[in-house]
């Protein structure tokens, strides 16, 4: 070798590696396409809007009075005093309070939908611990009555989850809250998949009472280790394949797994964990394991114990989706605080949100984020309309990883915008009118707005 | 632990108050009486012994003095329809007793009643004081007997047993409901029939059997019978059994009770409904948000209960706000949550009057607001805190401390 000098080395190097191609052409590359169901929403009929002199909730903390939000190309434009635009519909919305669309993270409208019905029942594929292959959204049915009463209560934008009978459920889908009649004229563009992970009595209820694992708490761990391991592996393989692509070599992809795939979009951080989990203990666990295995835990649901480890949530980054008042329904349901969502929320770097988990509270996310308010300002906190509301905008946007688009009334954000007869946190409050990119999707008072699904039309 | 049959109630009332109850006035109040009095202000409620002695009086006399600075007053909140102090956590088999396979009109879970239970407490954040627990029953189409009892959380808190039979009628899993009203209608024709022939013929007159006993209370209008039903065509098929049997109806559920609402009240039929209840059902594809104000409109007097676990029981005040934002009146509202309650269920509760039970709410505010709680509650008489577990484990993780959290008490 030392024979040689540098540049003979160089030659006869370059010599072999063209000698290599030609001799070894390379397959067309394997390509995964990630988005094979892609979004066809389009923007309703949308007009530049201004809503006048209303108290507005900013959802980005700020709480301003006799303020105007100026909608334009679908977009907030504008928000503050005496705004004007070309040809603007103008809406007096003096004594009114303005807010951002609502968001709820946790919903099953469409899989589990009114009527309930055995044949409409698609929310959960119960029937192994792992089903990471499947995706709600191959199971929405968009006439679902329920998006139309959401959407009278304000919800712009809605993830729709798998059940919690698996330790891996599926794939999440985010909707944008428009009448379709497809599941694709609904999805919300670019909005990064979930994954519904669930902890705790439920996978080991259903598949512990069928003598299949996990029948304990340790069987629910093992299960996701064991499925993380596999996909870190898969990941690998994948990776390898892709750096000796690069590299010019003519190595054969892995073979193509739907359940895997899913896991690996986690590893790669495109999926966002969405992990039913009550209990602290669990979430604590929960974390751990996703730093064993590289990736972010994401938001937790139902997080009824989030309050005895708050700091631990705020550290790590992790979301916690809670309900105001659910209780005793089951075990990890029993430790119930109604100040938990204040808990969560006091701490720095914290993402509290409010969910529903329900076609009925849904109608109501607002009023669920008041009890929270003012049952914690009873006992110690000094929590604000404005802060409240980034329960059930900002803060849930961000569990979606959809912040850059919706949840607050910034400008250039989507125009997601309600129009409330009052203080949304009012038990008499109503959402009057409800905007989606500008477009007027919803009107109390304008039979015009108000869409019915082909369910409930014509019916006797 | 005391168990009151109806005709023992206005006995029951002066004996079982505590010997250590005080006469208590509460001054300056807006009482909402729920009776004809209507709306008082600046009014003034005494109480002794566990009962109302005396409103607005000339000179007030009482032990203790409350000025309730012109906040509202109004009657305990009612609960029913649910399985209070039946259930602890509904997942755990062993705290549920509200509920037997082989269950049958003659069931009464009131032996089972756990005053102890968490979720009473938690509840009387809700202004609640008294409450209809119901039976879920087993196959049979009855469901058992509701009872009564108060949330004082104390041994002897059942007030009445056997307050109303319970039946569950209209969509089935398995079979038809045509099988259900039929057996129904024969059950009531037959033990008519059986009764009659035992005073015919005194001398063979067999003591009838525990489940006829029940039937025949019913053929006699001397308790309710309470019908789960949403359907309009059931809720027909009932009002024409409460003609033909004179039977004392109610109707809960009643989920397309709008479709039928003028037959219902000229019926004179209480609804017992849950006020937010507007999804569709294939029976019940009319329930609306405005369903409650629509069947008050038509004269019918609506009760409200909290649907869904009793857990949330709590919300029935919320339930009814929302209500009032769906065009029902706050006076009526207040009465599906008090005073027609009690009367669906022919029970001693639910209006501020003179010789009733004290079992009164001081508000912060409205009742029906989020933003309101309550800041005192009488349940007979007796003060009566609204603190519950889920204060102390608040209180526990929100305190300094260096130590690991169990030693926060």
């Amino acid at each position: 070798m030392q024979k040689f000098i540098p540049s003979v080395l160089v030659a006869a190097i370059s010599v072999s590696l063209t000698a290599c191609i030609q001799s070894e052409k390379q397959d067309e590359k394997v390509e995964i396409n990630k988005n094979p169901y892609p979004s066809t929403y389009q923007v309703l009929p949308q007009q530049t809007t201004i809503i006048r002199n209303a108290t507005v909730l900013t959802g980005t903390g700020e709480r301003l009075d006799n303020a105007d939000v100026l909608m334009l190309d679908g977009k907030i434009s504008q928000v503050g005093a005496s705004l004007s635009a070309d040809g603007a519909v103008i809406i007096d919305a003096k004594g009114k309070w303005v807010t951002p669309g609502v968001i709820d993270v946790h919903s099953h409208l469409g899989v589990y939908p009114s009527p309930s019905a055995e044949s409409h029942s698609d929310g959960n594929e119960a029937t192994q611990p792992n089903t990471s292959e499947v995706w709600a959204e191959h199971s929405v049915w968009p006439q679902d009555p329920g998006f139309n009463r959401a959407r009278a209560g304000g919800i712009t934008t809605l993830q729709i989850l798998p059940g919690s009978a698996n330790l891996f459920g599926g794939r999440g889908v985010t909707l944008r809250n428009v009448p379709s009649h497809t599941m694709q004229g609904m999805k919300f563009p670019d909005a990064p998949y979930g994954l519904k992970m669930a902890c705790g009595e439920n996978p080991k209820r259903v598949y512990g009472s069928k003598k299949v694992s996990p029948a304990t708490r340790m069987g629910n761990m093992a299960g996701y280790r064991m499925a993380w391991a596999e996909a870190v592996e898969y990941k690998r393989a994948w990776d390898k394949y892709e750096a000796d692509y690069a590299e010019g070599k003519n190595s054969e992809a892995p073979a193509r797994d739907i359940e895997l795939d899913t896991l690996k979009g986690v590893l790669d951080g495109e999926i966002k964990i969405h992990n039913h989990c009550y209990k602290a203990e669990e979430m604590a666990m929960m974390i751990d394991l996703s730093k064993e295995f590289g990736y972010h835990a994401g938001t937790f649901h139902h997080a009824i114990e989030a309050y005895k480890i708050a700091d631990t949530l705020a550290e790590n980054g992790n979301c916690a989706a809670m309900w105001p008042d659910w209780w005793g329904f089951k075990m990890e349901a029993y430790d119930m605080i109604q100040e938990n969502v204040a808990v969560v929320d006091s701490k720095a770097n914290s993402c509290a949100v409010v969910h529903s988990d329900s076609a009925t509270t849904i109608q109501r996310l607002n009023q669920e984020a008041g009890k929270v308010m003012y049952r914690a300002n009873e006992n110690g906190f000094d929590i604000k309309p404005k802060d409240a509301i980034t329960w059930i905008t900002a803060n849930a946007a961000k569990s979606l990883g959809i912040e850059d688009k919706t949840g607050s009334l910034a400008s250039g954000k989507s125009a997601d915008v309600v129009i409330w007869n009052s203080n949304p946190f009012s038990v008499y409050a109503q959402a009057e009118q409800v905007f989606i990119d500008g477009a007027k999707v919803y009107d109390r008072f304008d039979d015009k707005y108000q869409a019915v699904s082909d369910f409930s039309l014509g019916q006797q | 632990m005391k168990l009151f049959k109806a005709s023992l109630l206005t006995l029951a009332l002066t004996s079982t108050a505590s010997a250590y109850a005080e006469s208590i006035a509460v001054t300056n109040a807006t009482i909402h009486t729920m009776t004809e009095q209507g709306v008082l202000t600046n009014a003034t409620v005494v109480f002794d012994e566990g009962v109302i002695t005396a409103i607005n009086p000339e000179t007030v006399n009482a032990d203790t003095s409350i000025d309730a600075g012109g906040k509202t007053l109004t009657p305990g909140f009612i609960g029913s329809m649910n399985q209070l102090g039946l259930v602890e956590v509904s997942a755990v088999s062993s705290t549920r007793d509200s509920s037997e396979k082989k269950a049958n009109i003659t069931f009464d879970a009131s032996a089972a009643f756990n005053p102890k239970s968490t979720v009473i407490p938690y509840t009387r954040k809700g202004g609640i004081t008294t409450n209809i627990s119901v039976p879920r029953g087993g196959d049979d189409m009855f469901k058992g007997q509701a009872f009564f009892a108060d949330l004082s959380g104390e041994f002897d808190s059942i007030r009445m047993t056997d307050v109303a039979v319970i039946v569950d009628l209209g969509a089935k899993r398995k079979g038809s409901r045509a099988m259900e009203i039929q057996k129904l209608r024969h059950k009531l024709q037959d033990t008519k029939e059986a009764l009659s022939k035992a005073k015919k013929d005194k001398k063979d007159a067999k003591k009838p059997k525990r489940a006829d006993q029940a039937i025949n209370a019913l053929l006699a209008g001397e308790k309710p019978m309470i019908a789960y039903v949403d359907r309009a065509t059931d809720i027909l098929a009932l009002l024409a059994l409460k003609k033909e049997f004179s039977l004392d109806l109610v109707i809960a559920g009643a989920g397309d009770a709008v479709s039928v609402a003028d037959e219902i009240a000229q019926a004179e039929v209480p609804v017992i409904m849950g006020a937010i209840n507007n999804l569709p059902s294939f029976d019940a594809l009319h329930r609306t948000l405005a369903s409650a104000s629509t069947l008050f409109d038509a004269g019918v007097n609506v009760a409200y209960s909290v649907s869904g676990d009793t857990h949330n029981l709590y919300m029935l005040r919320f339930d009814a706000g929302i209500s009032v934002a769906n065009g029902v009146s706050k006076e009526n509202a207040l009465k599906a949550v008090t005073a027609n309650v009690a009367d669906a269920f022919n029970i001693d509760a639910g209006r501020i009057a003179v010789g009733k039970k004290a079992d009164l709410v001081l508000w912060s505010g409205d009742p029906f607001e989020l933003s309101t709680r309550v800041e005192q509650m009488w349940i007979d008489g007796v003060e009566t805190s609204t603190l519950s577990r889920q204060d102390a484990l608040r209180d526990r993780y929100t305190a300094e401390t260096n130590m690991p959290r169990a030693y926060v008490k």
